[in-house]
C-alpha cells in the first residue's frame, strides 16, 4: 500500500526541518496525530500549519532494553510525549544532555523541536535552556 | 457530572445474570502444556464448579491470546464447541476483544445475551502461552499493538516505554518515591505467596529487592515489569431464575458497570496520571448505587503499579496522589483495610496478556462465592471492584459485583 499523503506529507515536513501540524481548513482547529476526516467537523478538507515547536514536556522515559526490532542499535533511547503550544499532543525523541544521558529531564519541562531524528521518521526534541 | 445508564435488569429477577462457576489452571512457564488441551481442561474446571456437563452450555464466549494467531483462528472457527462435545446443541461461539479490558467487556456481553434471553448457560473461556513464546517476536509484536505505526512506531516506543511514562508522570503528579512505587510490587507479592496458581507463588519480594534490580526503562526496575506467563481461566454465567432450578444457592451478580475509553495511544492522553478512571468510576457509581467505600475486596488491572496507584485514586479508594503511599501503608495486603489483586495480580501472578484482567476478574468471583483456599478467602466477602484496562491503558473499565442468594 502507498504511503498516504497525510503520512507523506508530514514526513516531508521534517525532512525540511519543519514540524507540521494538521490544521482544519473549514473549522480552523489542529488535528494530532493527522486525520482523515477532521474529529471536530468532519470535513475532510484539511491543511497544514507550520508549528512554533514549542511544548511542555507531558512525560518520558529512557528505555535501556528490549528495543522493538530494527530499534536495538538506538538503545538507549529517550521517547517523550509533548503538548505542543498549539494544543495537541505528539510522541518524539529526546535529545540527550550529555551522552546517553537524560537525568536532566523533568516532566512538565519546556521543550523545543530540534529537527527530524536521524534515520527515523519522528521529531527529536530537547529541553529548552533554563 | 458523567452520563448515566440504568441497568435494565433487577436484582431477584429471573433473568438477572449471576457467576455460578470458575476455572483456574496455574500461571507460569509451562511449554509442554498445549493450547487446546489448557482450553479442555479449565473449560471442565469451570462446569464443575457449576455444576454443569459441557452440554449446558449454548454461548461460549472467547477470550483472545496474543502469542499465535492461528490459535487464535482456531478460537474464532468455533474449535472449543467440537472440542468439549457440543455441536448441534451449542447456539454461539465467538470472541471479545479490548485487549486487557477483554473480560470487562466480556461480562457485559454475557450479562446483555443472558438478561435478553439470547443465551441461557455462558461459558467464558481464556489461554495465553506468553510464558513459552520466543521473547523477541513477543517484544515485536507488542510494539505494534495499540501503537499507531506511522505516527509512533518510528520513536520506537514498547510496552515497558508506555508503562514507564505513565510511571514517570504518576511520580511526578503525586510526589511518589521509588520505595513507595515498589511497595505496590510487595504487595502483590504477599498475595501471590498465598496462590499455588500464581507464578511467583514460593518467592518472597522486599522493596530493596525492587530497587536493586536493573533499570529496565526508566523509572522502571526490571521487578516493576510485568513477568510474561502462560496461563487459562474460565467461568460461567447463567440466570438467576437457571440457577435457582438447577439447585445453586448463591451466585454473583453484576450490580453496575462503568467505562471510559481516553485514548487509543498514549501520546493523545490528556492526563496519563489520571486516564479514565474517574469518569469511568462516576459512571459504575451512577448505574449501582455504590460508592468507593463499600467493596470487601479490589482486583484492579496492574500490569504496572502506577496504572493500579491511578485507578485506586480515580475509583476514590485512595485520595488524589496518595495511591502509592496508600499500599506503602499496606492498606492492600492480607488483613489489610482492602485486599487488593488477591491473586498476586499481573506483576506477580504472571502477565497472561489479554488473560490478566481475566484472572483478576476470575479471583473475585471466586472470592465472592466463598471458593477461595482458606488461607486466602477474604471473611464475609460481598462485594467486589472489578477494573480493568486495554493497549496502551486506552481505557478503564470498572465492574462492580456482589454476592447474591437465589432464596426461594
Amino acid at each position: 500500500m502507498q504511503t498516504p499523503k497525510i503520512v507523506s506529507d508530514f514526513r516531508d515536513g521534517l525532512a525540511a526541518g519543519e514540524l507540521l501540524v494538521q490544521s482544519c481548513n473549514a473549522c480552523g482547529k489542529p488535528n494530532m496525530w493527522p486525520r482523515y476526516a477532521c474529529p471536530h467537523c468532519q470535513s475532510d478538507d484539511l491543511g497544514w500549519l507550520k508549528s512554533s515547536g514549542g511544548g511542555v514536556l507531558h512525560s518520558f522515559c529512557v528505555l535501556r532494553q528490549g528495543a522493538p526490532e530494527g530499534h536495538e542499535g538506538d538503545l538507549p533511547y529517550a521517547i517523550g510525549a509533548v503538548k505542543l503550544d498549539e494544543g495537541v499532543q505528539i510522541l518524539v525523541r529526546l535529545a540527550p544532555d550529555g551522552a546517553d544521558d537524560w537525568s536532566g529531564y523533568r516532566c512538565d519541562d519546556r521543550v523545543v523541536f530540534e529537527g527530524k531524528e536521524a534515520g527515523r521518521e519522528c521529531a527529536r526534541f530537547r529541553r529548552a535552556a533554563d | 457530572m458523567a452520563e448515566s445508564w440504568t441497568l435494565n435488569v433487577d436484582k431477584d429477577a429471573a433473568n438477572d445474570p449471576v457467576f455460578v462457576g470458575v476455572g483456574e489452571l496455574k500461571t507460569g512457564k509451562f511449554p509442554d502444556r498445549g493450547f487446546i488441551e489448557a482450553l479442555t481442561k479449565v473449560a471442565i474446571l469451570a462446569l464443575r464448579d457449576a455444576g454443569m456437563v459441557p452440554r449446558d452450555i449454548d454461548t461460549i464466549l472467547l477470550i483472545p491470546n496474543l502469542h499465535s494467531g492461528a490459535d487464535q483462528a482456531d478460537l474464532v472457527f468455533s474449535r472449543m464447541v467440537e472440542e468439549l462435545g457440543i455441536l448441534g446443541t451449542c447456539k454461539a461461539s465467538f470472541m471479545v476483544h479490548s485487549g486487557g479490558s477483554t473480560s470487562d467487556n466480556a461480562v457485559r456481553a454475557a450479562h446483555g445475551l443472558i438478561a435478553t434471553g439470547h443465551a441461557h448457560n455462558v461459558l467464558v473461556l481464556q489461554c495465553e502461552r506468553w510464558g513459552s513464546a520466543d521473547l523477541n517476536e513477543m517484544i515485536t509484536m507488542l510494539s505494534k499493538n495499540g501503537i499507531p505505526g506511522e505516527w509512533e512506531l518510528p520513536t520506537g516506543i514498547q510496552f515497558n516505554a508506555i508503562g514507564a511514562m505513565i510511571t514517570n508522570r504518576y511520580m511526578h503528579a503525586s510526589g511518589s518515591t521509588p520505595a513507595e512505587m515498589a511497595s505496590i510490587c510487595v504487595t502483590l507479592r504477599n498475595w501471590a505467596n498465598l496462590n499455588d496458581n500464581a507464578m511467583f507463588r514460593d518467592k518472597p519480594l522486599t522493596v530493596e529487592q525492587v530497587l536493586a534490580s536493573r533499570m529496565v526503562a526508566d523509572p522502571l526496575h526490571a521487578f516493576e515489569c510485568p513477568p510474561m506467563a502462560d496461563g487459562a481461566c474460565a467461568f460461567v454465567m447463567t440466570s438467576a431464575g437457571i440457577a435457582k432450578k438447577r439447585g445453586i444457592t448463591h451466585g454473583v451478580r453484576v450490580a453496575g458497570s462503568g467505562g471510559c475509553v481516553s485514548h487509543y495511544c498514549l501520546s493523545q492522553e490528556p492526563d496519563q496520571a489520571v486516564l479514565g478512571w474517574p469518569v469511568a468510576a462516576e459512571r459504575a457509581w451512577n448505574q449501582s448505587g455504590w460508592g468507593p467505600g463499600d467493596a470487601d475486596i479490589a482486583e484492579i488491572y496492574d500490569s504496572y503499579a502506577a496504572v493500579t496507584a491511578i485507578a485506586l485514586e480515580g475509583i476514590g479508594i485512595a485520595a488524589k496522589g496518595e495511591g502509592a503511599r496508600w499500599f506503602a501503608a499496606g492498606n492492600g495486603n492480607p488483613g489489610g483495610k482492602l485486599p487488593m489483586n488477591t491473586n498476586g495480580g499481573l506483576l506477580s501472578a504472571g502477565h497472561t496478556g489479554v488473560g490478566g484482567g481475566t484472572a483478576l476478574l476470575v479471583e473475585g468471583i471466586r472470592q465472592l462465592l466463598h471458593r477461595a483456599p482458606s488461607h486466602r478467602q477474604v471473611e464475609g466477602c460481598e462485594r467486589a471492584i472489578i477494573g480493568g484496562s486495554g493497549g496502551s491503558y486506552m481505557d478503564a473499565q470498572i465492574l462492580l459485583l456482589e454476592r447474591t442468594g437465589m432464596g426461594g
